[in-house]
């Protein structure tokens, strides 16, 4: 029934049964993304992008366009991840999982995958929108899919604890709120690093946001503020550090277990 | 031969300092059917759900033929089937979906779920419901559901915490009818109820817990033939009086 040890058919039904969730608010989780990203296209590129000279050589829109892209993808993990949880244990149904047989890795895999396919699904619609409209390019797919599989990793983790930590919808909100949003919106969205005020800029370099939107405007658009190596590193080492304490989580049962 | 479940000094203490289960050991040997009583808050939902992984245990050993329930809970998880006495499901969910669902959890591959669930849903007579929604169904309807998931992966040991809660009259009989043919084939049950009627007439052996401690437990035989028969072993092992011991009292 299970190969290799790993309980494949039952992680792709956590998958099926997350999908089928998902369907059931399509236009929340993919239409309402690329509508945003349409208008930011309308608005960066036609409307005020005409009046911005160029940044680092690049349009403003196509500047602009990868960090619209990254917070779409964030806002999809986020929310994938912590709505899959807190709606689990909110109505119980995380104690069908407990009682089957899956290793604490396959939970929180479990847990992850339809939060990727979420994010990759939102990133892809926004890169074909942006390409139709001429507002970006994509320089290197794979190196634009390490960075969405990576960003929705990230937040997919997080979204997890906060899912598990969480006691009323107000919390589920607050990390998005107090965080999330401060951070990406101060990790290079807009601006390059050049164009922060001297004291903010360190502020940038300890930020993860800005490795996350540099490493996919590179990828679409082959700009870099940062060397490509280190931002990787940062991203490979806080997705294993993320990973760990999350399985800790659910091994002790934090949020799940009595 | 190995006992289907073996508990040994199983301690539970909540968070909130609650001590719910303490130092209960007791064992259901394979092909029993178990009868697990007490009162409300006594401690039984409790030990099944440290038996099933939905709570940690404090202390104490649990194993699953064997196999130990907290160290290869893996494994343990695998012999399992239950059906809880709150509704634990997506209840936007079709009756279908929870079954095949977890059928597919426990790795049953596409064609097993199928047959699987097709049995089940004809057996508690579900199919014309397959589509509903859970919500949509009634109370009886949400509780076949519920025990259809429990055997979709058909497991040796069946722990039904409070099956019948709400259920009508003919659906009772049948769900006894057909709980008495599981356990004839050879699957080992563990059963809580309320209604005394039902542990009687099902159960080969019975446990009564008062206070999370195991207060009396053995052959029904034994609790038949005392005085007042199972009612009032049950009320004096649980430390109330039966009706005609208080009206005798001077």
């Amino acid at each position: 029934m299970t190969h290799r040890g790993i309980n494949w058919i039952g992680l792709w039904t956590i998958m099926r049964r997350e999908w089928s969730r998902l369907m059931r608010v399509p236009v929340q989780a993919f239409i309402a993304p690329w509508i945003s990203s349409l208008l930011f296209i309308f608005v960066f590129g036609f409307v005020v992008g005409s009046r911005i000279r160029t940044i680092a050589g690049h349009s403003y829109i196509e500047f602009v366009l990868p960090g619209v892209l990254m917070l779409n993808v964030v806002n999809a993990a986020f929310l994938q991840s912590t709505a899959q949880i807190y709606f689990q244990r909110f109505m119980r149904y995380i104690e069908e999982v407990l009682v089957a047989p899956f290793s604490y890795v396959e939970m929180v895999v479990g847990a992850l995958a339809m939060t990727v396919v979420r994010a990759v699904v939102t990133a892809v619609g926004i890169l074909l929108i942006g390409v139709v409209f001429h507002a970006t390019r994509l320089q290197s797919f794979p190196e634009f899919l390490f960075w969405i599989v990576s960003v929705s990793l990230i937040f997919g983790l997080l979204g997890i604890a906060v899912g598990l930590w969480a006691d009323n919808f107000e919390q589920l909100n607050m990390l998005n709120v107090f965080f999330i949003t401060p951070l990406s919106f101060i990790g290079g969205v807009f601006n390059t690093i050049d164009m922060l005020p001297p004291y903010m800029r360190w502020i940038a370099w300890g930020n993860p946001f800005f490795y996350l939107i540099n490493g996919i405007r590179h990828s679409m658009i082959g700009y870099t503020d940062a060397p490509e190596g280190l931002g990787a590193a940062v991203t490979i080492i806080l997705i294993g550090f993320m990973g760990v304490a999350v399985w800790r989580l659910f091994s002790i049962g934090y949020g799940i277990r009595e | 031969m190995t006992p289907a479940l073996h508990i040994s000094h199983l301690r539970k203490v909540y968070r909130s300092g609650t001590v719910a289960v303490e130092d209960l050991t007791m064992d259901i040997q394979q092909g029993d059917f178990f009868g697990f009583l007490g009162p409300n808050g006594a401690g039984k939902s409790t030990t099944i759900h440290c038996i099933t992984g939905i709570a940690n245990p404090t202390s104490g050993t649990i194993e699953v033929f064997g196999i130990d329930a907290v160290k290869d809970y893996h494994e343990a998880r695998r012999q399992i089937g239950l059906s809880p006495q709150e509704f634990n499901v997506d209840t936007f969910a079709t009756v279908t979906q929870i079954v095949d669902w977890m059928a597919g959890y426990f790795g049953l591959n596409a064609k097993e779920r199928k047959a699987r669930v097709d049995m089940l849903l004809e057996r508690f007579d579900l199919t014309q419901h397959a589509k509903k929604r859970f919500r949509e169904l009634s109370g009886g309807l949400k509780r076949r559901v519920i025990l259809a998931r429990a055997l979709v992966h058909d497991p040796k040991l069946l722990i039904l915490d409070e099956p019948t809660a709400g259920v009508d009259v003919e659906l009772r009989r049948d769900l006894w009818r057909y709980l008495q043919e599981l356990n004839r084939d050879g699957k080992t049950i563990l059963l809580t109820s309320h209604y005394l009627e039902e542990v009687e007439r099902l159960c080969r052996t019975i446990a009564i817990i008062a206070g999370g401690k195991i207060v009396r437990n053995g052959p029904k035989s034994g609790f038949l033939g005392s005085p007042g028969g199972l009612e009032d072993a049950y009320l004096i092992a649980t430390g109330a009086e039966p009706d005609h011991i208080a009206a005798a009292a001077p």
